[in-house]
């Protein structure tokens, strides 16, 4: 008899839902995550006492505790978690800034109508248009890809609103570059447009220590520090995993987190491991700025979305980094927060992997500098210069994120083709989150939640 | 386990997965689904939350066995009968 009934590798959010979901019904589970603490991609560290977010500048999804049926509230129910126990704190509001446009929308969808009919006024119609189409759209039946920047063409006619609708909606979760699967276009609609941005309240490690807690409740077990080298393979199933320190461990089952190209490299999977690796990554620079000095910058949104230019190019970019557009966040602009100081502002952008991953040891921490210092300037020109009394600036590339998260290549939306169903070669082996391909800390969780309603219930 | 106690079970299921459900108008011989908003993933909870607690399989092909409160009582009286 194996010693476990499932085991899941990778303790991030879609690995803790995944194990929450099946001891909450009795399944013998053990996670294993090869970091000291939970999360994955949203997890934190400290640095001079402060503690960092990574990942998380805000979770999608709104929806107030009553409506049962939104992602969010499912999730809770599923997880058998208090939502009405879960406080959260709403945007105060976000916008998307071009050069010669601006859209403002919050949680109230009507705000992002009406901006649309200021700015766009010959478009209303073709945007109501649009609205009606999402809505009708079914975006978790099977299809095949189809391209959202043909339907927009066609349906909006209109390529600036299309680029300002796109940039939020591609950077916060497509995999793909330029172009995204009309699904996933509807369901981010959703999720950033109709539902909108709020925070949990407390930290990213409060709401890790709420699932962690939740999933020990129902007896389930996760060891920390236990990066898995490689699936056991019996004949034509799987029977557990051995561990980087060589201890074998076998399960009926094995749910991997951890993203196709690295399950694939842990089970012998062949498949190309090109055509699943993401090109989409990021550098993200956090600064902590002290309150008295905020007053000089702009200070009065949760989330601004700049580029630069009138296209937006949703691409790995040429250089490190591509400062041209990209995503300032200040997580203290949610409503009801306590003032902070100081004062938290993170800058995104994307950047190309290959590029940062020839730099070593004094060429990439200067490179880290000097973009970081780039990509300061550029958000600059959009809040106000930083102060030059900044209390403290980290920044991460996609090394950092590859380091820590196992996310090939650090593409933080994971592999531009999905496997919806889960399935692998192997009949007990299974696959959630990001590759599985329902993105964000809600998206992340319900794969989880589904994969194992569908195959291990 | 009689009648009332199933179907009281049935309720502190129902409860326990959906923290605001409300069954001051609950009608015994009408779908539980439509009358409390279930979706098919509450309606899982449900299933294996029998399953968890008295062993109980149910077949798929026997989840419209459990539609109403009434049907409910009815299907599960003969199988909790020594619980």
């Amino acid at each position: 008899m194996a010693e476990y009934q499932l085991i899941i590798i990778g303790g991030g959010l879609s690995g803790l839902a995944a194990g929450i979901r099946a001891a909450r019904f009795g399944c013998k589970t053990l996670i294993l995550e090869q970091h000291t603490i939970a999360g994955g991609l949203n997890s934190y560290y400290f640095r001079r006492g402060f503690l960092l977010e990574t990942g998380l500048h805000a979770m999608t999804n709104y929806a107030p505790a009553r409506d049962r049926r939104a992602p969010l509230n499912r999730l809770f129910r599923q997880l058998k978690l208090s939502r009405r126990a879960f406080v959260t704190h709403q945007q105060i509001g976000s916008e998307i800034a071009f050069p010669d446009q601006c859209l403002s929308f919050s949680n109230d969808f009507t705000e992002l109508e009406e901006g649309v009919a200021a700015a766009f006024p010959a478009a209303v119609d073709r945007f109501a248009e649009l609205v009606r189409r999402i809505d009708d759209y079914d975006p978790f039946a099977p299809a095949p890809w189809r391209s959202t920047r043909r339907f927009l063409a066609t349906v909006l006619a209109e390529p600036l609103l299309e680029d300002m609708l796109l940039l939020p909606l591609m950077v916060y979760g497509n995999a793909e570059e330029h172009d995204m699967d009309l699904a996933q276009f509807v369901i981010m609609f959703r999720a950033v447009f109709q539902d909108g941005f709020f925070r949990p309240h407390g930290t990213i490690r409060d709401f890790l220590d709420m699932l962690v807690a939740q999933y020990r409740r129902f007896d389930g077990e996760i060891r920390f520090r236990s990066p898995v080298a490689s699936i056991i393979r019996s004949r034509d199933r799987v029977a557990g995993v051995v561990l980087a320190d060589g201890r074998e461990i076998t399960a009926d089952a094995v749910l991997s987190t951890i993203g196709i190209p690295g399950t694939a490299r842990l089970s012998g999977w062949d498949l190309d491991p090109v055509a699943h690796t993401g090109r989409m990554s990021f550098m993200e620079t956090i600064c902590l700025v002290p309150a008295r000095r905020m007053q000089e910058l702009r200070n009065d949104r949760s989330i601004i979305f700049y580029s630069q230019r009138p296209e937006f190019a949703y691409r790995r970019p040429r250089d490190l980094l591509d400062v041209s557009w990209g995503v300032i966040c200040f997580p203290g602009n949610f409503e009801g927060l306590e003032p902070a100081d100081p004062v938290q502002i993170r800058v995104t952008n994307a950047a190309n992997h290959a590029l940062w991953q020839c730099l070593e040891g004094d060429d990439y921490r200067r490179a880290k500098e000097e973009w970081a210092a780039k990509s300061l300037a550029a958000a600059g020109k959009i809040i106000g210069n930083y102060p030059q009394d900044i209390v403290y600036q980290d920044s991460f590339t996609p090394l950092t994120i590859e380091r820590f998260t196992a996310k090939a290549e650090g593409a933080v939306y994971g592999s531009p083709r999905k496997i919806r169903d889960g399935r692998t070669p192997w009949p007990n082996l299974f696959i959630a989150g990001t590759d599985q391909g329902y993105l964000g800390i809600v998206g992340a969780m319900l794969s989880g939640v589904t994969i194992v309603n569908q195959h291990l219930l | 386990m009689t009648r009332d106690e199933i179907k009281d079970m049935i309720l502190e299921i129902i409860e326990d997965i959906d923290e605001e459900a409300e069954f001051d108008q609950l009608d015994p011989d009408e779908p539980l689904r439509d009358q409390l908003d279930l979706d098919s993933m509450d309606f899982l909870d449900i299933v294996m939350e029998l399953r968890k607690r008295y062993k109980l399989q149910i077949p798929e092909e026997e989840y419209p066995q459990l539609a109403t409160l009434t049907s409910c009582v009815n299907y599960l009286e003969p199988r909790l009968k020594d619980v």
